[in-house]
């Protein structure tokens, strides 16, 4: 492989990786949750795309679509979950619908 | 003839015939259950006369008869008959006195209304005849632990007739008691009657494989010791243990110290259960025990002695306390409990057949006091205290004079039956304690006894039937009917002829050949003998352990007699007033004592209450509060910790992320460490 | 398959109940709790086994053994059910005080008849189980099945604390159910290519024959101890053995009374069974490495235990913890390891199986007429209902070992097995040591029967109590007259038991 070694992909797929899991863990707006989680996502993409290149081989790159159609299923059911939520804790707060507990 | 031994087993199971009866069919019966009570036990008494013809025609009997568990590879039990002079004799006595207070009964409980309206009469007779069966099937045992087996019966019975009268206080008391201390000493029983099983093999009373004969072969020698299990003991060691736990059984049930507590309280009982059981027959059960595997004990030099000496002391101990009493009955328990130590103390010295002979002639006497003191309660009214009788010497002839003959049996004067027995015991204990000294103590203390007695026995008699009447009651005395004299006629002529059948010191002075009860019971006539239980036997094993002088016969007796001859006059002159003074104060604080009879009731409520149950108490609470704590803590623990865990279950998504991140850091470096990364 | 047939027929009793009417359920209950009954007397007096079912050279009476599934690649699951000498007498124990216990619940519960005589049914069919099974797996799944409705039993028809008390006894029995099925799964696998089942009697002779190979940090030695430690503690807490007893006064006190015959009765012996079974026949040379920790667990369980009964005002939990007591002799006498203990050990589960249920069947027929069972709430009662109150006294004596019931000729056939038994330590002190239970037994019996029976009539409750009905005597009848007859006759049970513990006895002597 010439180019840009792969250190780089797997370091900007980490750098990707943290951005997401700070977002999860910071944010309390389930919308940016949703962003993160497409973030951490896209991260591994990132990754499957690299190592398949690395490797010469197809697999992760077909996983990466695998992964990109799921992201879109995920968002659709993610936005209907926001949507109740909405509905039933007049916000979008994550904080707020702790109704889930002991 | 022989084959009349067979029926043997009929006289105690007729009386058990009538207990199922009366229980069955009891309110229904006519006289309540008395009419079945009184028929089979007069067909016992008559088996058992005829039983004791058989014997005297020269034949004796020793067969189980039953497999109780069978023995292919263990040790087999079962019970059996053994009919020898002396259970044929003892047959006879417990029949004859059972039928007559059955008899006494249907004059005392049915025929008397005072005690007829309070009912029960049915449960009565049921557990008189309940009582029969098993003092019979006692007497006749063959094994110890048959023996064992009606003795703790004999319990049962007694049992339930002191609690006879169970809405009163006092005697569901006593006979939670009679039966508590008697099955402390029965504890020890069992433990002996175990440890002959396991040591022997067997608990035979007679045979050559009995077990008295094992021990005897193998102290002689002829048996090596290791033919036996001893427990790493000596067996003669051995033997003596064994010998002293059964002892703890007959301390309990022939009330003898420090067991007798609950004898004086069973007066509590109708009074004909206190002659049956409490004088004649039951609390004989024990003494009859000793001189039942007598064989065991004629080894046994020191079990010997401390029969000997628990007897002496028991005699004169309560004896004292006897002299205090105020009731009719308490007198005459006590006095049960001092002749039985006379009798322990005649076993105790040797004396197997003295022993045996006291045993009979009180079992007459005594049966014979206690009925007539059933008499004179029935005439008055159902009172006991002697303050408040007097005077029924002229107003009821018959009870005096039979009375009366019992009670110069009791004190020992010439030539009613107790003189002559008592003179053996004392002559036997002199003649041993000349040999071995420290068994004079055990004399002098019986002695002593004998002038106590004389003094309590008339006393008694003063107070009861001589001078002026103390109460309206015993001012006009109900008449009372035949089936209450009559049994008391039969035991009086009894008390006045039974010691002539055994006068050891005519024999002796002149050299005539009557000592009929020796002879009987040393079977030197029988066709078919049982050597091992024979009286010449114990007489010569004995003699190896406990050597005995021969001292003159004649001044043994005169001061025994001139004892009770004292304290019988000290008793007339204390109490021959028309209106006879309590001289108890003047023994100031000794008398105190001894009235409260050395404070023994006290020490052992103590033992019960103050230290059993304030012992189960702490254990209770040590039960509730460490042991159950800590399983009550186990789930307590769990349920405070999940209390506190389950705080972690936020609800917040945010958190779970985060522990989620955590856990898996965690796990990383986990595996880091021990994949070696670092 | 004559097993299978009496499982089954109670199963189908317990459906068939649970479905009728609340109405006839307790007469069908009756009627159909005849059928095992009939059937397992059938069964006893056709018994043709001999010898002990998990020693060679035995026959094992209606035996049936197929093979069931497979487990891995090594184990092979069974279906083995039969019976020997020892677990006859407590099928016939089980079916017989189920039918009593049917009966006398009539009077009592009043509520959701229907369930409670098919729980109880149920129960009957659990506990035939738990006797005949002879492969572990078979076993453990009935043994297990009868916490079910022993649990809903006490939960739902039980006192003011019946759910504290149901918990307790699930709880503590399951955990003692685990750490048993991890003991001896441990010692199977440690058995390793030995044996290929879990049949009880192939573990058995397996262990007999060959030391089990070392698994984990544990030798074979260790190994053993350990499996029989935790066989011994699981069993233990089902006897009950001091200091595992706590459950069960709970249990018993807020348990309704006909349950409470059962739990007495059958439900303890399940743990002495198990014991017999497990420890003392297959790993008896353990039994004798531990024998000094044994002995003083059993002389502790009956004097604690009787110390116990002594201090307590509630006439259920009088009878409880003096069942704490008769079970120490059942251990006791297990210990000793001859024919005399382990056959009085035997004899007294069935003896105290008749003897406790009919204490606690008085016991109930006294608190249906009262409403208290506090010993200062009640005197002369024996006024009030004279037959209950004799048979509370017959009762009384029976527990308290009186000759000529069941009581003395198993207390005595201990005692006399243990006094000279060779494996026991110290034998002829530590016996006289546990047969003084019999006088405090005898003191705090006397004592509550003087307290409640006898003196004047009075009851601190609003109550008129009079005697009680025929169905309710019934049973009590029955009861004492097998008490007498096995009191009289020893050899009716005695017989067969003995011929079943002969084999296990070590050395064969005495």
């Amino acid at each position: 492989m010439t180019g840009i070694p792969i250190e780089y992909y797997v370091l900007l797929s980490a750098g990707v990786f943290c951005i997401g899991l700070f977002g999860i863990l910071t944010r309390e707006n389930a919308l940016m949750f949703l962003m993160s989680v497409e973030l951490m996502l896209n991260a591994a993409n990132i990754n499957l795309v690299a190592f398949a290149l690395l490797h010469g081989t197809l697999t992760g790159q077909v996983f990466a679509l695998f992964v990109m159609a799921l992201a879109a299923a995920e968002v659709a059911i993610g936005i209907g979950i926001i949507l109740v939520l909405n509905r039933n804790f007049g916000s979008v707060n994550v904080t707020d619908a702790a109704t889930m507990r002991w | 003839m022989e084959g009349f031994l067979e029926l043997a087993p009929a006289t105690a199971l007729l009386p058990l015939i009538s207990f199922i009866v009366i229980l069955a069919f009891g309110r229904q019966l006519p006289m309540q259950g008395a009419i079945p009570g009184v028929v089979a036990t007069f067909i016992s008494l008559v088996l058992s006369v005829v039983v004791f013809i058989v014997v005297g025609q020269g034949y004796t009997y020793n067969e189980d008869i039953y497999t109780w568990v069978a023995g292919d590879e263990v040790i087999e039990l079962s019970f059996g008959i053994l009919i020898d002079p002396l259970s044929s004799l003892m047959l006879v006595i417990v029949a004859l006195i059972a039928f007559l207070v059955h008899l006494f009964s249907v004059g005392y409980m049915n025929l008397d209304e005072g005690h007829a309206e309070r009912g029960g009469l049915p449960r009565y007779y049921a557990s008189l005849g309940l009582f029969t069966f098993s003092m019979l099937a006692f007497v006749l045992a063959n094994n110890l632990l048959m023996a064992f087996i009606f003795f703790e019966l004999v319990g049962l019975c007694s049992y339930l007739l002191i609690g006879f009268w169970f809405t009163d206080k006092a005697p569901p008391s006593a006979a939670k008691k009679a039966f508590l201390v008697t099955r402390f000493g029965d504890y020890f029983f069992l433990i002996g009657t175990v440890a002959v099983l396991a040591t022997f093999g067997t608990a035979a009373f007679a045979g050559s494989d009995s077990f008295p004969v094992i021990a005897q072969d193998i102290i002689a020698g002829d048996i090596s010791e290791t033919a036996i299990e001893t427990f790493g003991f000596e067996a003669s060691t051995w033997f003596t243990i064994v010998g002293l736990l059964i002892l703890g059984g007959v301390v309990g049930k022939s009330a003898q110290f420090p067991l007798h507590t609950w004898l004086p309280d069973a007066m509590e009982g109708p009074t004909p259960v206190s002659a049956l059981i409490h004088a004649a027959t039951m609390v004989a059960a024990g003494v009859y025990l000793v001189a039942r595997m007598f064989g065991f004990y004629a080894i046994s030099p020191t079990a010997l002695a401390i029969i000997a000496f628990v007897g002496a002391f028991t005699a004169l101990f309560a004896a004292t306390m006897g002299v205090v009493k105020d009731d009719i009955k308490q007198v005459l328990a006590y006095s049960t409990i001092s002749q039985y130590g006379y009798i322990m103390l005649g076993l105790g010295v040797g004396g197997f057949v003295a022993g045996t002979f006291h045993l009979m002639n009180h079992a007459f006497f005594k049966a014979l006091l206690f009925l007539g003191a059933g008499s004179v309660i029935v005439m008055t009214h159902h009172q006991q205290d002697m303050w408040k009788l007097g005077g029924l010497k002229d107003r009821a002839p018959i009870t005096y004079w039979t009375f009366l003959a019992g009670a110069l049996a009791l004190a020992g004067i010439i030539p009613f039956s107790g003189f002559w027995s008592k003179d053996e015991i004392l002559y036997d204990a002199l003649a041993v304690g000349l040999e071995t000294p420290i068994l004079l103590v055990a004399y002098a203390m019986a002695l002593l006894a004998v002038f106590f007695t004389g003094f309590y026995t008339f006393r008694m008699v003063m107070l009861t039937f001589h001078g002026e009447p103390r109460s309206e009651y015993a001012e006009s005395p109900d008449p009372v009917g035949w089936q209450i004299q009559l049994p008391l006629v039969v035991l009086g002529v009894l008390a006045v002829v039974a010691g002539f059948v055994n006068m050891v010191p005519v024999e002796k002075l002149t050299g005539l050949e009557i000592a009929y009860l020796y002879q009987w019971l040393d079977q030197a006539w029988l066709e078919q003998p049982i050597p091992e239980t024979a009286a010449g036997t114990y007489s010569a094993l004995v003699a190896q352990e406990l050597p005995s002088a021969d001292p003159n016969v004649l001044l043994p007796a005169l001061i025994a007699l001139a004892l009770a001859l004292g304290g019988a006059l000290l008793a007339y002159r204390l109490y021959s007033d028309p209106e006879p003074q309590r001289h108890v104060d003047e023994l100031g604080s000794v008398g105190h004592v001894v009235e409260h009879n050395y404070y023994q009731d006290e020490f052992q409520v103590w033992l019960a209450q103050g230290v059993t149950a304030r012992v189960a108490r702490v254990a209770d609470i040590f039960d509730q509060g460490v042991i159950d704590g800590l399983v009550n803590a186990s789930s307590s623990i769990s349920l405070f910790s999940s209390e506190h865990l389950k705080r972690i279950q936020t609800g917040v998504v945010t958190n779970y992320a985060t522990l989620l991140l955590i856990g898996f850091l965690l796990i990383l470096l986990g595996f880091g460490i021990y994949g070696g990364w670092f | 398959m004559w097993i299978e047939a009496l499982v089954l027929a109670t199963l189908l009793a317990a459906g068939i109940v649970f479905l009728a009417p609340d109405r006839v359920a307790p007469r069908l209950a009756f009627v159909l709790s005849l059928i095992p009954l009939v059937g397992s007397l059938w069964m006893f007096l056709n018994f043709d086994g001999s010898g002990n079912a998990l020693r060679e050279g035995s026959t094992i009476a209606f035996q049936n053994r197929v093979e069931w599934f497979q487990l891995g690649d090594l184990y092979t699951l069974n279906w083995h059910v039969g019976l020997d000498g020892i677990s006859m007498p407590l099928v016939v124990l089980s079916t017989i005080l189920t039918t009593l216990a049917i009966v006398s619940a009539w009077t009592p519960i009043e509520e959701r008849q229907s369930q409670f005589y098919g729980l109880m049914l149920f129960l009957e069919a659990a506990l035939i189980g738990v006797f005949v099974a002879l492969d572990f797996f078979v076993w453990f799944v009935f043994w297990e099945a009868v916490l079910i409705p022993m649990y809903l039993l006490i939960g739902i028809w039980g006192g003011p604390r019946r759910k504290y008390a149901a918990i307790k006894f699930f709880v503590y029995t399951n955990i003692a159910s685990l750490v048993m099925f991890i003991g001896f799964v441990a010692l199977v696998f440690g058995l390793g290519d030995a044996v290929t089942t879990f049949d009880l009697t192939d573990v058995a002779q397996a262990l007999t024959e060959t030391e089990p190979d070392a698994v984990g940090w544990m030798d074979a030695s260790t190994l053993k101890a350990a499996a029989f430690a935790a066989l011994f503690i699981g069993f233990a807490v089902k006897v009950p053995v001091v200091p595992f007893h706590t459950w069960l006064p709970d249990a018993h006190v807020e348990a309704p009374s006909p349950v409470s015959v059962l739990l007495a009765g059958v439900l303890l012996k399940m743990g002495t069974y198990a014991l017999l079974r497990f420890n003392f026949t297959m790993l008896a040379d353990q039994a004798m490495r531990f024998a000094e920790i044994i002995a003083a667990v059993a002389v502790i369980s009956v004097i604690y235990g009787a110390l116990l009964a002594l201090a307590q005002r509630d006439l259920k939990r009088i009878v409880a913890y003096s069942s704490v007591s008769s079970m120490g002799y059942v251990i006791l006498g297990l210990m000793a390891l001859t024919i005399y203990g382990v056959g009085g050990a035997t004899f007294q589960m069935l003896s105290h199986g008749l003897i406790s249920g009919l204490l606690f069947m008085i016991v109930g027929v006294i608190y249906h007429e009262t409403h208290t069972r506090m010993v200062s709430d009640i005197s002369g009662l024996a006024t009030q209902m004279p037959i209950t109150v004799g048979a509370f006294v017959a009762g009384g004596f029976a527990y308290m070992g009186l000759p000529l019931m069941s009581g003395f000729a198993a207390e005595f056939f201990v005692f006399l097995g243990s006094f000279g038994s060779p494996h026991l330590p110290a034998s002829h002190i530590v016996t006289p040591m546990a047969m003084f239970g019999i006088v405090i037994v005898a003191g705090y019996l006397l004592w509550a029967m003087q307290q409640t029976l006898f003196g004047e009539f009075d009851l601190a409750t609003d109550y008129n109590p009079r005697e009680a009905q025929l169905h309710d005597l019934a049973p009590i009848a029955v009861l004492l007259a097998l008490i007498i007859i096995l009191g009289v006759a020893p050899e009716v049970a005695f017989e067969m038991i003995r011929d079943a513990t002969a084999p296990i006895i070590p050395g064969g002597d005495m």
